[in-house]
């Protein structure tokens, strides 16, 4: 197993156990209006419909109705203005069904808060700076050159 | 004084992962009822919210973390530890692709990426120590450790490739599917007008390597004075260092 | 479309800035290469890529966002002249005579230390001194930045005998340990503890344990003992899968 083979089929062969599955899954944001218990997940190629339900149900504990996948393209655009095109890497995109009743609502990033905290911070820089700019303005309020030190 | 470790291993090593059942997935330890949690049905799945990070770490600038596992901490360790260990790596390992996907939506920049890093070459690891235990056991066993095989062959255009082995059912001599995709014979009439314009191109990148790196020790020498000559020799074995040691133009303005 | 190897300056990434910065090499070869293309792993693609081939080193740490800015793709790298040293003998926290410009004949305590070029900042010496002029509501300020030093000529060490600069010798004591010492008075000069500060931690005493961290005592506690199995069989014994079915031949070729 250690190898990463993947052996050939015989009958009477002993189970075919994989303890170190090193296969990912990305839960995406559903790109179409959707029933709320279906979700849906960014998988490599290789992954069939059953490898995933069993990926879900053993590791995650998650109860699992159906499964169904299908192959996407990666998508191709041009690097720069007008540059090369560049193809992103194919996947699968799966559609997992939850069983009826339950729901998974995905989760929304506060854009706006992060992006004002930020600001905030920046505006806040400013306002120390103009002030500190102030109160150095007025202590040399008509000496201009003379050092600070003459001023108490 | 003994040292203290300070080790990354996401979560402690205690808790989740386990699960089991007879499956295509193979036996995970310590099985709970699978039953249970099928029956039970609540209304938000908050399994699913594994796949995030913690919400109190949302739209951080940078979260801190630390190092990854080495070989010689994982040797220590008995299989059951190894195989918690994976799936606690795995599960670490989807959430942050499925936040750097999510940050990426969103145009924020994910924070502190290198914990992807970490924590594939953890799962590196720990492959190696798996791989280490399994060889010695079939070593002791048959002679042979229980790796893929692979032989270096001859392509159709005569280049020296590796061949990676692959299992079959039937015997070489009788497998005429595969002969015939699979075994060529090297025609170097045929190839040769391709070798050597092949050779031609290895050849022009060398001596392109090799000009520049004499051009490049020639200004070392030129621009400074006082280097490592012996040391340089070592670095750069193609060049001819005592050639261009004494030069005209390596001289420079030093004062002599 | 230009089809390059992958970038090869990742092996001149000095070992100190590689211990500094206590990331994984892998994590700073992918930020260093900024890669836009590469082939897919299959047998019916060559291994190629296209990115960046060369960086330009600088003050700023490879794996930043800064020195991405200053490698974008289509800047030129210059050829940049970098004599090779065989054992680096200026750390951080070192003190330091300064033997050339403004402040020849000073003393400080090296800051950071840039192995790429072989340069050293020194603390508040050798300083540049820049106005920023006023722009919108920002008024207008002076900056100060350390400029680099190069460590061959520009710079010496001190001798804490007698607090002079001195050429230095890496000899090994009675112990087998590696030590540097000052030709003129024979004497041992110590590495700072502030050499093996990185970004993480100051000292290794001093770490604070994240939320994901292991402990030490679970990591020094040995659990393995050997027996005659796989990790695979050793597993099955441990869940109670019974399996007696013997594979049959396979060939391999």
């Amino acid at each position: 197993m250690s190898s990463r083979y993947y052996p050939i089929y015989q009958i009477g062969n002993p189970q075919l156990r994989i303890f170190l599955p090193n296969f990912w899954m990305k839960l995406v944001k559903p790109t179409e209006k959707q029933p709320p218990n279906v979700v849906q997940f960014k998988v490599p190629l290789a992954m069939t419909n059953y490898d995933i339900k069993n990926y879900l149900q053993k590791i995650y504990k998650i109860s699992v109705m159906h499964v169904s996948s299908e192959l996407e393209d990666g998508l191709i655009k041009p690097v720069f203005k007008n540059g090369y095109l560049v193809k992103e890497e194919d996947f699968r995109r799966a559609y997992v069904t939850l069983p009826r009743g339950t729901e998974f609502i995905f989760p929304e990033l506060d854009c706006e808060e992060i992006k004002t905290k930020s600001e905030k911070e920046k505006e806040q820089h400013l306002q120390e700076l103009e002030a500190s700019y102030k109160k150095h303005t007025q202590q040399i309020k008509g000496r201009f050159g003379l050092p600070t030190w003459f001023t108490i | 004084m003994q040292m203290k470790l300070y080790i990354q291993a996401y979560y402690k090593f205690n808790p989740f992962l386990s699960n089991c059942i007879r499956s295509h997935f193979g036996p995970l330890l310590n099985s709970p009822n699978f039953a249970s949690f099928c029956t039970t049905r609540e209304r938000f799945n908050k399994n699913l919210m594994e796949f995030f990070e913690d919400k109190k770490n949302w739209g951080k600038d940078e979260i801190r973390s630390g190092r990854s596992w080495k070989t010689d901490e994982l040797r220590i360790k008995s299989n059951e530890d190894l195989h918690k260990l994976w799936y606690i790596l795995l599960k670490e390992k989807n959430m942050l692709l499925t936040m750097e996907h999510f940050y990426k939506e969103n145009y924020i920049l994910f924070p502190s990426p290198e914990r992807i890093d970490k924590v594939e070459e953890s799962m590196k690891n720990l492959e190696t120590v798996v791989r280490e235990r399994n060889k010695a056991y079939y070593m002791l066993e048959t002679g042979e450790d229980g790796e893929r095989p692979g032989v270096m062959v001859h392509n159709a255009i005569g280049l020296p490739m590796y061949h990676k082995q692959e299992q079959h059912d039937i015997p070489k001599y009788e497998n005429i599917q595969w002969k015939k995709n699979n075994v060529h014979e090297f025609d170097y009439e045929e190839c040769r007008e391709f070798l050597k314009l092949y050779r031609e191109k290895i050849r022009k990148e060398d001596n392109y390597r090799r000009k520049k790196n004499n051009r490049y020790v020639k200004g070392l020498l030129k621009r400074f004075k006082n280097v490592d000559i012996d040391y340089l020799k070592e670095i750069y074995p193609d060049v001819n260092v005592d050639q261009y040691k004494n030069h005209d133009f390596q001289i420079g303005h030093w004062e002599v | 479309m230009r089809l390059t190897f992958i970038l090869q300056d990742f092996k001149k990434v000095g070992e100190l800035t590689k211990q500094y910065s206590n990331l994984p090499d892998s994590y700073i070869k992918r930020s260093m290469e900024q890669i836009i293309y590469r082939t897919p792993d299959k047998p019916n693609y060559l291994r190629r890529s296209v990115g960046k081939k060369q960086i330009k080193f600088t003050e700023n740490r490879p794996w930043t966002i800064q020195s991405k800015l200053e490698n974008t793709l289509f800047t030129k790298t210059p050829v940049i002249y970098v004599e090779p040293i065989r054992d680096w003998s200026i750390f951080k926290g070192d003190r330091v005579e300064i033997l050339v410009g403004r402040d020849k004949g000073k003393q400080g305590i090296v800051i950071q230390v840039i192995q790429e070029r072989n340069w050293v900042l020194v603390g508040n010496l050798n300083m540049k001194i820049t106005t920023m002029k006023m722009f919108k509501r920002k008024p207008s300020t002076v900056i100060r930045e350390e400029q680099p030093l190069r460590v061959t000529d520009q710079v010496s060490l001190i001798d804490p005998s007698d607090m002079l600069p001195c050429k230095i010798e890496w000899r090994y004591t009675e112990e087998g340990e590696k030590v540097r010492v000052s030709l003129r008075s024979g004497r041992i000069i110590p590495i700072p503890i502030l050499a093996k500060e990185t970004y993480d931690y100051k000292t290794r005493t001093s770490y604070e344990e994240k939320d994901k961290d292991t402990t030490a005592d679970v990591v020094s506690k040995i659990t393995f003992t050997p027996r005659l199995c796989t990790f695979e069989m050793d597993l099955m014994d441990k869940v109670g899968i019974k399996e007696d079915r013997i594979p049959s031949p396979v060939y391999w070729y």
